[in-house]
């Protein structure tokens, strides 16, 4: 143990990490002037704690601490924490993106009259991902999975008045379930075939899976042997609940509709932190997953990056096209685990939560000044839509440069952090497919191709958004100087500048040009590159043409030298619908389950209700006739007995009408009776 | 010598006769009057069956009894009758319900 701190020490630096936004949560729901407060202390403790915990394991040691918590038959559920380089890497990630959204949302929330509960939810959703991060164990991860899609939930309605809102916490929560699902069935098989769900036991180096095998068409391992299609099928689960989290085709279209949230909250959870939880995921088992899946897995993320990039080019709303970027970015992790290149994967997690934030921090300050011209101005319209803005840059000069900045590093532009991890994840597609020759080779042309669309699409909103005319005060018939537009206070500056501070490479790698030499891609990378050619030429073809593409969105959206006219065609209209999916999805599939549902009630009504009644009515029959046979059977037997022996009773007591020669007689009458008898007999 | 079945058939008469009389009569000192006749009737029998014990003559000596217990047994019925009479101006057995349970 080279460790400065001992085993109890670092449990207790866990634990403080994550019940600090805990206490948070419950404080804030009690003391809720005080609620923006216990947020940002309760998530700076955890801050501190996570970084004393990285410096303490990262690249040093795993520390792994678990205790029974249920006992069922032979299988025990244990509860503890896990850290090593991935858990440690994700903490410190996710309390460093947190602590500057939740600054940056003092001031973006401060006019809301029920702040607190915003702050209440962050916090529970702080505790939730850090929970997901250092679980020790499926079930544990899985419990705060659901957390965190709870928390997700809570804040995408925060506005819960508004019926958008409404609507798409509901869809995100419901089209997560599905997902959920799947995650729940990986979970059990796992259970039944390793009789554990600790990820260290299962997945660690020296784990079960690595002496588990296929035999004979057997998955076998020390505990059972079931078909091999088992581990195929637990694969596809695990997959199913990360396409969930992690928004990919075809679970994807919750993401997009999850932005009615605050911006705060869609640049926390669902860009930079949540809906990486489902690529952590697939990290987590990363072993599990055979061939059929991997390939799968890849063809899923080559699709959500091509499908997302290709929507992202035509959306109106700022936020939209940020969703999108969000989903193909996600794509491209998630084809990294497909390919097997687990470091790139978490490298581009990291590079993407700093850039992803950073992009929706700042449309966020952008939406946010726009919003106080429309109360100041009194006047309507969508400060959303860029199609209203255009020109920023003269305003709002800081969150122009900030915007650009993760803007760069979105494209992988050298000298930022996206260049290295992107050229990454392209560098391993084109090993990938190299090996395997034929049709693979689809997937660098395609991934080049959505790397191409991504620099096209964000440069498309910074031209449209902060150069060009101000489309605004001709749209409200006022004049520019009446807007008193401006960049925000510092409160949202501040976090903005330290996030574009850590878009630039110099963070990762000593060298912005090395890929081999960033520590965070270095730490994870079994397997070093072949290097050679590739290297060289991947990151210069791509830059190349992304750069002709920043000149094309230029002349395009700033200047208006070219102008397109086919809105109609059926190519903008299938990008600018979404492919269609949603109308798919609620035409035929919501359309489907109601028609099932009233078939179904229609079945209950007329087929269950009927036999129910018909039940009841025949029981009603059954009763009427036990009441006859009780009031004319049983109860005239009773009765008639009661009614013979009154009777008998009144004769006897005529018998004693106390006139003595009755009595008298009576005495003869049996005297002689007893004579006669003893006479006879 | 007259022979036992005479003694017998009158007392056996006499005893039907204060039988009926005790059943039939509405008067309280004739039915007291049916019991003296058999009670007598009783007495004829046990005197006429003493005969056949000449030493002890426990029959007649019986029938002594009897009468003295007659004798008394009379005296208290007059005066229940009596009283019977004081409190309910009657003497008709039927009349009066004090002894029904």
């Amino acid at each position: 143990m080279d460790s400065v701190f001992t085993n109890y020490q670092i449990l207790c630096f866990a634990l403080t990490a994550i019940t600090a936004p805990f206490l948070a949560f419950v404080f804030s729901l009690i003391f809720k002037k005080l609620a923006g407060a216990f947020g940002i202390v309760s998530i700076t403790v955890s801050l501190v704690f996570s970084a004393i915990l990285f410096f303490s394991i990262w690249q040093k040691q795993t520390f792994h601490f678990s205790f029974s918590w249920i006992k069922l038959g032979n299988v025990s559920v244990n509860i503890g924490i896990l850290l090593n380089d991935l858990s440690v890497i994700m903490l410190l990630l996710v309390s460093f993106v947190a602590l500057l959204v939740h600054i940056y949302s003092v001031e973006y929330i401060r006019k809301e009259a029920l702040r607190y509960r915003y702050f209440a939810y962050l916090s529970l959703f702080c505790f939730a991902m850090l929970c997901v991060v250092i679980a020790d164990n499926l079930f544990i991860l899985y419990a705060f999975w659901e957390l965190v899609g709870f928390a997700s939930y809570l804040l995408i309605g925060f506005w819960f008045t508004k019926k958008k809102a409404v609507q798409a916490n509901k869809k995100a929560f419901i089209m997560n379930r599905v997902g959920d699902v799947g995650f729940l069935i990986g979970l059990m098989i796992l259970l039944s075939q390793f009789h554990t769900l600790d990820i260290e036991t299962i997945f660690g180096a020296k784990g079960i899976i690595h002496s588990s095998f296929i035999h004979n068409g057997n998955w076998v391992s020390p505990f059972a042997s079931i078909p091999d299609y088992w581990l195929t099928i637990a694969g596809f689960c695990f997959l199913l609940g990360a396409c969930a989290k992690s928004a990919q085709f075809p679970l994807h279209s919750w993401l997009p509709d999850a932005m009615q949230g605050p911006t705060a909250v869609s640049s926390l959870i669902h860009a930079a932190t949540m809906v990486a939880a489902g690529v952590f995921l697939l990290l987590r088992v990363s072993p599990l997953f055979n061939d059929v899946v991997l390939t799968t897995m890849a063809s899923i993320g080559l699709l959500t990056a091509f499908m997302a990039a290709t929507i992202a080019l035509t959306q109106n709303d700022i936020k939209k096209v940020l969703a999108f970027s969000t989903i193909s970015q996600l794509g491209f992790m998630v084809l990294a685990v497909g390919v097997k290149d687990n470091a790139a994967a978490i490298f581009h997690l990291s590079t993407h939560a700093f850039f992803k934030c950073l992009l929706f921090l700042a449309a966020g300050m952008v939406i946010h000044q726009l919003h106080h011209v429309k109360d100041d101005t009194k006047t309507k319209f969508d400060e959303q839509d860029m199609r209203n803005m255009g020109g920023l840059a003269r305003f709002m000069p800081i969150t122009t440069v900030v915007f650009i900045i993760a803007a760069l590093s979105l494209s992988g532009l050298p000298f930022t952090s996206g260049y290295l991890s992107k050229d990454a994840i392209l560098i391993s597609v084109f090993e990938w497919a190299s090996e395997r020759g034929g049709v693979y080779w689809l997937f660098p042309v395609v991934i080049s191709i959505t790397s191409w669309l991504t620099t096209f699409y964000i440069f498309r909103v910074i031209f449209k958004t902060f150069f060009g005319d101000f489309k605004l005060p001709a749209l409200i018939n006022k004049k520019e100087k009446e807007l008193h537009l401006h960049d925000p206070n510092l409160w949202m500056k501040i976090p903005t500048i330290i996030l574009a501070v850590f878009c630039f490479g110099f963070f990762f790698a000593l060298n912005p040009f090395s890929l081999e030499g960033s520590w965070l891609h270095h730490a994870f990378n079994l397997e070093p590159h072949a290097g050679g050619l590739l290297h060289l030429f991947v990151p210069i073809y791509i830059n190349a043409l992304s750069l002709v593409l920043i000149a094309s969105a230029y002349f395009i959206y700033a200047k208006n030298k070219i102008v397109f006219t086919n809105h109609k065609s059926w190519y903008y209209q299938f990008s600018y619908h979404q492919w269609y999916f949603n109308v798919l999805y609620d035409k035929k599939l919501v359309g489907l389950i109601l028609w099932k549902a009233k078939i179904t009630f229609w079945f209950d009504k007329h087929i269950i209700d009927g036999i129910v009644h018909l039940s009841a009515k025949a029981i009603l029959v059954l009763a009427e006739i036990v009441d006859w046979v009780d009031t004319h059977i049983v109860d005239a037997f009773v009765n008639g007995l009661a009614n013979i022996v009154s009777s008998w009773s009144v004769w006897f007591k005529s018998v004693q009408n106390g006139k003595l020669q009755h009595y008298f007689i009576w005495m003869l009458f049996i005297f002689l009776s007893f004579i006669i008898y003893k006479v006879i007999i | 010598m007259i022979p036992l079945q005479h003694f017998l058939l009158i007392g056996a008469v006499l005893f039907s006769l204060g039988l009926f009389a005790v059943i039939t009569r509405k008067n309280a000192i004739q039915i007291l009057m049916g019991i003296e006749l058999m009670i007598n009737a009783s007495i004829l029998n046990m005197v006429a069956f003493g005969k056949y014990d000449k030493i002890d003559n426990t029959g007649q000596i019986f029938g002594l009894f009897i009468i003295i217990l007659a004798a008394a047994s009379v005296a208290v019925a007059l005066v229940i009758i009596m009283n019977l009479y004081k409190r309910t101006q009657t003497i008709d057995p039927n009349q009066t319900k004090s002894l029904r349970g």
